[in-house]
């Protein structure tokens, strides 16, 4: 009914990991909460179905913990109910969440023959021996992605994170999407075991894909946890470009590239669950003291709440990927597995994965203006609002909370190869090649393993920034300066709160270039004085970005399907005759589709039975135009 | 290791000069008086004597900015190649690390753009954001051609390789990521195309809008962290697309490539005279350009071998 191996047990490291700080969070922040008892009852129980996911060892188990996972991470979200914005992205979030339940169960009906009660090394004698792997494999894609949040299953991320409760969000963004990715590992390797080149290539595409779609559309947002939960979607995409990665180079039989691919995927794993949940903290401590989430009313949160804003920063440098944290390091090891492509002899997928190389550099380019732009409005600069002024420091278990995530982000780069021994091992659990001693021959330095591969080393990264900074600070010190403070130069005028940039004029720029992608619909309305269009006397300027996946595939989805059921109305004449009619075409749809895909094929036949179905409808259904 | 000490010591006192003999060459081309060669230093050591004025809006970032703008811009210049032949090389840091420790300088920056609550200073971080996002994968492209040629991805060890066995058979793709890389310099420099450092009017600045609120001894670690940057990418420059020189007697191999560093100054310096400043949306143009030609050069370097 369990399963203990090594890919188990290091997820449930993973849980524990993200977990424990967010007990201490939790706790401090429950004092904000109503309903208490519903909160905590769904919280313990959301951490054990987690737990439940990755220690099933069989169908039925499994299901019903990813089940009991969607169910109280609903209910959690309509923990405190703001209006209806908050049931809408429950809803959504319980649609989007069973859309991916409905392919797992398929997948396992199919996978265990209908008895849901055999293990995954059972299930791969099945799999192996049914005809059509891609389609288990397209089921696969659905359910796990849709919990992911890959595109274009990512739509609900961005409503149903900003909806929770701030540790809440911090645990479904944190560790409930890298459940998903355990799902992934060990459907792939235990349930598949092989798997066909091109499946690894839409892996990568998806990948990539999501990562910059991700990144740009945090970009464009200005409510806090919104932009949070959109560069979850980005981070999702890296750690899925590392698997497909490892999953091309396998097919490939390139087995040490797959080995680091792999491992470098669950490395972006932990180091993501690290430094999101800390940054949804940071996000919720803000938003616990500021009563909004809109980044424009934020503002010099520094000087009122610093721990907040220092474990903010660590956390902000790490996602951003810059030396030496370990948020670098993992990105590193998937660029790197990504550049020992050049090993691979079949052109047209070595020119492709250049283009993955480049949509990866640029996503990290963007995360970094994200960054700067999250730290720089919500924490420097003036207030922007009076609830900012009057914000103070959380409380203590809630700092707590932070900087135990914050601890777990520095451990993840100080040591780095203790976990990748970690990794290592797992991956070696799951019959692929051990290649911890090519990656750290010794400890000091993480080297790839590629062609002509490169070598970077984190404690002499930190040690040498450490050093010099020292030696700098020693020479400022000996000089001593005198200080003197006095206001910001703003051409002979005083700064005030609303002459400093907003996050939306931040992101005005890159908003410009992307206007193909985002398609801004923007509010310019201003009261002007005696027809002279330059002079206002009150301005308002406002930009809504709607998601291009969302304008496109879902409501033309909703939109059609709007369509049919006009048609189907129309044909509803509350007629007897009408009626009858259409029972009739059922009938004969019914025994000619039995004819046809059951008993025999034959072209001819389906050509001459779907001119006899046309002729039927189109005599008794539809009928003459009066 | 002597040599390789003194050589960053000696690439640090020549990161001033450098910066100024740009604007004295542009300055004789435009037929002003130049000022004189040792203005770097004398602005430098004046900015240390000089009082701090710390902004009253500002925060704790703007005591810690400007040095960690400084450091891994300095740390960097530890993982350049080689310029003479027996000097101590770091030869496994890879381009990515040198790639992140200036985005890291870059961060800190455009955190102090924001921190003194100034307009101008949003300005220039979010101008910056901006350059700074397009020119990260143009970046990445051109260390992945140019390492394929060099057969390392080290910086350090792809610069010796290209000295010892200059890649003839890969001139197309070698010339292609030389014009990327380029491009590069000039935008994470802000050189005129994209930024133009001498002027300080709010339509084209960038990076002069970001520190416009600094002082005294920080002001001087922020100067010396740009002059520092453009001696790192034009010492990359030098190395990577011009390796030649490296095997000659010590003495001249130092002169060779001190030369060189003086030859792209004199590009730099020409193209800013006899161009104008681009608009910054038409800056995307330019970076394109560096894409374009990265990409080139791979697939010329995969399909072509050429």
């Amino acid at each position: 009914m369990f399963l203990f191996d090594n890919l188990s047990n290091l997820f449930i490291f993973l849980i524990i990991l993200g977990v424990v700080p967010n007990l201490f969070y939790s706790f401090g922040y429950l004092s904000h909460i109503k309903r208490k008892f519903y909160y905590l009852i769904h919280y313990f129980a959301f951490i054990l179905s987690m737990i439940g996911v990755v220690i099933s060892a069989n169908a039925l188990v499994f299901l019903l913990f990813w089940e009991l996972m969607s169910l109280t991470s609903w209910q959690l979200i309509l923990t405190q109910i703001e209006g209806k914005s908050t049931i809408r992205a429950a809803r959504f979030y319980f649609f989007m969440t069973h859309f991916g339940f409905v392919f797992l169960l398929l997948f396992f009906l199919i996978a265990t023959n209908g008895n849901l009660e055999l293990n995954f090394i059972q299930m791969k004698s099945i799999v192996s021996h049914f005809a059509y792997p891609t389609l288990l494999f397209f089921f696969v894609v659905f359910a796990l992605l849709s919990k992911a949040g890959a595109v274009p299953l990512h739509v609900w991320l961005p409503y149903a994170h900003p909806a929770a409760p701030s540790p809440v969000s911090a645990l479904m963004s944190g560790v409930m999407l890298k459940v998903a990715i355990y799902g992934l590992f060990r459907f792939m390797f235990d349930v598949f075991g092989v798997w066909q080149l091109e499946w690894g290539v839409l892996v990568l595409i998806i990948g990539a894909i999501s990562s910059l779609v991700g990144v740009l559309y945090a970009l464009s947002e200005h409510d806090i946890k919104a932009l949070l939960a959109n560069h979850s979607i980005e981070n999702i995409g890296i750690i899925l470009i590392g698997f497909g990665m490892g999953m091309i180079f396998s097919s490939l039989h390139l087995a040490t590239l797959s080995s680091f691919a792999f491992i470098a995927a669950l490395f972006h794993t932990f180091n993501h669950m690290s430094f999101k949940s800390l940054l949804f903290m940071g996000a919720g401590s803000v938003l616990h003291e500021t009563k909004t989430k809109n980044m424009e009313k934020y503002g010099g949160l520094i000087k009122s709440m610093p721990i907040t804003a220092f474990t903010f920063l660590l956390a902000s440098i790490s996602i951003s990927a810059l030396p030496p944290t370990n948020g670098f390091l993992s990105e590193w090891m998937i660029f790197q597995s990504l550049l020992s492509s050049s090993v691979i002899d079949n052109i047209s997928l070595k020119l492709a994965i250049p283009f993955s190389v480049f949509a990866l550099a640029l996503t990290s380019g963007l995360a970094i203006a994200c960054f700067v732009k999250v730290f720089g409005i919500t924490f420097l600069g003036l207030h922007r609002s009076q609830n900012a002024k009057h914000a103070t420091e959380v409380n203590f278990l809630m700092k707590s909370g932070m900087v135990l995530m914050g601890f777990v982000v520095i451990s993840l780069m100080l040591f780095t190869p203790f976990y990748i021994k970690l990794f290592d091992n797992v991956i070696y659990g799951l019959n692929q090649t051990s290649i911890y001693d090519k990656i750290f021959p010794n400890i000091w330095s993480l080297h790839s393993i590629a062609y002509n591969g490169g070598v970077v080393s984190p404690l002499i990264l930190l040690a040498g920034l450490l050093i010099i900074t020292f030696i700098l600070y020693v020479f400022y010190k000996m000089l001593n300066i005198k200080k003197r403070v006095f206001h910001t130069w703003a051409c002979g005028y005083n700064t005030s709160s609303i002459t400093q940039y907003s996050a939306t004029g931040f992101a005005g720029p890159i908003r410009r270039f992307f206007t193909w992608l985002y398609d801004p619909d923007i509010h310019f309305e201003k009261e002007i004085i005696t027809g002279h269009k330059s002079k206002f006397v009150d301005a308002k300027f406002s930009v809504h970005v709607e998601p291009l996946f969302e304008r496109t595939l879902y409501r033309s989805g909703v939109r059609l399907t709007n369509k049919i059921s006009y048609y189907i109305y129309r044909l509803a004449h509350f007629e007897q005759r009408k009626y009858s009619a259409i029972i009739f075409n059922m009938l004969l749809s019914v025994l000619f589709s039995y004819r046809i895909f059951v008993h025999e094929f034959s072209w001819s036949t389906l050509a001459l039975e779907s001119v006899m179905m046309i002729i039927s409808v189109k005599i008794l259904l539809v009928g003459s135009k009066r | 290791m002597i040599l390789y000490i003194s050589t960053i010591v000696v690439l640090i006192l020549l990161a001033p000069l450098l910066t100024n003999f740009i604007k004295i060459l542009k300055m004789y081309l435009l037929y002003k008086k130049p000022v004189s060669i040792f203005q770097g230093y004398r602005d430098f050591s004046k900015l240390l004597s000089k009082e701090i004025v710390l902004s009253k809006e500002s925060s704790s970032i703007t005591q810690i900015a400007p040095f960690l703008v400084l450091s891994p811009l300095l740390l960097t210049l530890f993982f350049l190649p080689p310029i003479a032949k027996g000097e101590y090389y770091v030869s496994f840091v890879d381009a990515f690390t040198i790639t992140g420790l200036i985005s890291l300088s870059t961060f800190f920056l455009m955190l102090l753009g924001l921190d003194s609550a100034s307009s101008f200073g949003g300005l220039g971080s979010s101008r910056e954001a901006f350059i700074s996002a397009l020119v990260e994968p143009a970046m990445i492209l051109t260390v992945f051609s140019i390492s394929m040629m060099a057969n390392s991805l080290g910086v350090g060890q792809a610069g010796v390789n290209l000295a010892n066995h200059f890649p003839y058979e890969h001139m197309a793709s070698f010339i292609f990521a030389g014009i990327s890389f380029f491009i590069l310099l000039i935008a994470e420099n802000g050189r005129i195309p994209v930024d133009n450092p001498e002027t300080h009017l709010e339509l084209t600045m960038v990076h002069e809008a970001m520190i416009l609120d600094v002082s005294g001894f920080y002001l001087a670690l922020i100067e010396a962290a740009s002059s520092i940057k453009f001696i790192i990418f034009a010492s990359m420059f030098a190395s990577l697309f011009m390796p030649f020189g490296l095997n000659l007697p010590l003495l001249l191999a130092i002169l060779v490539f001190i030369l060189k560093l003086f030859f792209v100054c004199v590009i730099v310096a020409l193209m800013e005279v006899n161009g104008a400043k681009l608009r910054l949306f038409k800056v995307p143009n330019l970076l394109g350009i560096a894409i374009v030609f990265s990409f080139l050069s791979l697939i010329t370097f995969y399909v072509l071998g050429a």
